[in-house]
């Protein structure tokens, strides 16, 4: 979350103020914890039942064989070592890094070519940047279907292909194909939002360091390096942060566009997971699956704040 | 300098060229479209163009009975989520921004740590834990696991928190009761932010897929997402699928254009990510 830190303390300074000389009985002094925790209690009670529950029993289940009648025995570290020496999974994580490798910088380069572009814009800016975002309020399930057919034989793409005189493309059936194609397919629905928060850095830059960088002489290539780049520094890495994530939690498209295929070629991580859990109905292996997915997304978030903090000493 | 001089010819290029690029954005909508209204036998755009259009596809699709219960499905799923996230979480944002009480700081932080963990990563336990409750295709079983959502309650928070307590206080003296301030003074003030959640919410559970591919298995319990995963090859042409679709995404561009202030703004500013 960026931006809203601010303003965040004289909220709290003006509260405690306030409350210091609490001379009131008691009864009136309890009344506020206790309507506190009270407003809390709903949410409270949906955290604990639905989210701290879950995580607990994520690492407990780890530790079992759960089956699907709710048998289970523990096998101690038997799911992990099973983890780290099992091909479909390891391959599913190779599988995970290529796309993440073709998704992230194809989102954030489409997302910043476009927030430049709209920024250098002086009207109908409103026009364009709603119309760029639009595939972002849709599905990924939708998408899915839509590129499912884009991408046929006789779909859209091969349909102009063949009319220009090429010869059609298995953009799904190929292996060293179909990753790039279905990160086309994410990097279209989702795109935008990463434009409206580049774009708002953009906005954010004081014009006064431009007009400074223009009146040295510096050119259009020279502002953007030397200038807007370093100063959308903490925008552009909140953008590669949540696109890596989202590129790690692939699922939905290949889903509905290749269901893992061709040959496990598009087998993601969260894939693995599914297929453990809903075709295998191996829970507990599938639950050690999902801390797998939660410690590569952790690693991977830790090491690109470590560079960025590197980078800027 | 006016917006017309500033209408210079390095404008209109640009203006051309995010013209382009706005059109092969949109371009997948229109093909949708387009085969939504073509008749069944037109497969494949480019190369057969259909010579008239038609709306038995969007009829047909309408009045088939899976689609209308899909739909509805979805509209629950989707509605019931959202009145209950803006209650709880504003009740939840309130108590953090204004009261205090033990634990407050600790319950707030362990909230947002949840964040951290991949939702896919609980998916299986979550399953184990609503099929023991009975909760397997049920709407409950659907909603209730969906709701605990830190992002609401951390914004909700942050707005409230900017709010004058000389407000609350007020009609403390005036000896109102909590739950009048909540009712009367919390939820109008933050109208402006419910509205921004609330789409939110909106979009993420009509689109979501996953929660609802595992918890509402049955025919009848069927999300429009999940029902739209499954129609592929199933007996269905091209033009049927597509006019599914369309139906499917309208309920989207309708929120996003009445409330596409909303939504925008709220990104810039604080990075809601679905």
């Amino acid at each position: 979350m960026v931006g809203t830190q601010t303003k965040t303390d004289t909220g709290r300074a003006a509260g405690r103020r306030r409350r210091a000389p609490d001379r009131r009985p008691w009864r009136a002094r309890l009344r506020e914890p206790a309507t506190g925790l009270l407003f809390v209690l709903p949410m409270l009670v949906l955290f604990v039942v639905f989210r701290f529950l879950p995580i607990a029993g994520s690492v407990g289940m780890s530790f079992t064989d759960y089956r699907i009648n709710g048998q289970w025995d523990p096998v101690g570290l038997e799911n992990y070592s099973r983890l780290l020496s099992d091909p479909v999974f390891l391959a599913s994580l190779r599988v995970t890094l290529v796309y993440a490798a073709i998704y992230v910088p194809l989102t954030v380069g489409a997302a910043l070519g476009t927030a430049l572009l709209l920024n250098a814009l002086v009207f109908a800016r409103g026009l364009f940047r709603g119309v760029l975002f639009l595939p972002y309020v849709t599905s990924f399930v939708l998408a899915g279907v839509i590129w499912r057919w884009v991408y046929e034989f006789d779909g859209l793409i091969n349909g102009l292909l063949v009319k220009f005189g090429l010869e059609p493309v298995g953009f799904l059936q190929e292996s060293e194909l179909v990753l790039p194609s279905l990160a086309v397919v994410a990097a279209w629905r989702g795109f935008g939002y990463s434009m409206l928060i580049l774009l708002a850095g953009l906005k954010s830059i004081p014009t006064s360091y431009l007009e400074a960088a223009r009146v040295d002489g510096a050119g259009t290539w020279q502002r953007f390096r030397y200038v807007v780049l370093p100063q959308l520094r903490p925008v552009l890495f909140f953008v590669l942060v949540i696109e890596t994530i989202a590129a790690f939690q692939v699922f939905d498209t290949i889903y509905v566009m290749t269901g893992g295929g061709p040959t496990r070629a598009s087998y993601s991580l969260v894939y693995a997971l599914f297929d453990q859990g809903f075709q295998f109905f191996d829970f507990g292996y599938a639950a050690t699956m999902g801390i797998g997915l939660f410690v590569v997304i952790l690693v991977i978030s830790l090491v690109q704040r470590w560079l960025l903090d590197r980078e800027t000493k | 300098m006016t917006a017309h001089t500033q209408r210079t010819p390095q404008q209109w290029a640009l203006v051309a060229l995010l013209a382009v690029i706005a059109l092969i954005t949109v371009a997948p909508f229109l093909v949708m479209l387009l085969l939504a209204l073509s008749p069944p036998d037109v497969q494949s755009i480019p190369q057969e163009m259909p010579s008239e259009l038609t709306t038995d596809n969007l009829t047909g699709v309408l009045s088939s009975h899976g689609m209308v219960r899909w739909t509805l499905n979805s509209a629950i799923y989707s509605i019931a989520s959202v009145l209950v996230i803006l209650i709880t979480a504003t009740m939840a944002g309130y108590a953090f921004a204004k009261k205090r009480f033990p634990g407050r700081d600790v319950l707030l932080w362990s909230f947002l740590a949840t964040l951290m963990v991949p939702f896919q990563a609980m998916l299986i336990p979550m399953f184990v834990l609503v099929t023991e409750l009975d909760g397997v295709d049920t709407f409950w079983g659907l909603i209730v696991p969906t709701l605990a959502n830190s992002q609401a309650v951390f914004l909700m928070r942050q707005f409230i928190r900017d709010l004058p307590d000389e407000l609350f206080d007020a009609a403390k003296v005036d000896g109102a009761s909590e739950w009048w301030v909540f009712w009367r003074l919390v939820l109008p003030l933050t109208k402006p932010i419910l509205a921004t959640l609330g789409v939110f919410v909106f979009l993420w559970h009509w689109n979501d897929f996953l929660w609802p591919l595992v918890v509402a298995q049955s025919d009848e319990m069927r999300t429009l997402t999940v029902g739209l995963a499954t129609l592929h090859g199933e007996n269905v042409t091209t033009a049927e699928l597509m006019a599914a679709a369309t139906v499917s995404v309208v309920p989207c561009l309708l929120v996003f254009w009445l409330l596409q202030r909303y939504l925008v703004n709220s990104i810039t500013m604080s990075g809601l990510k679905g």
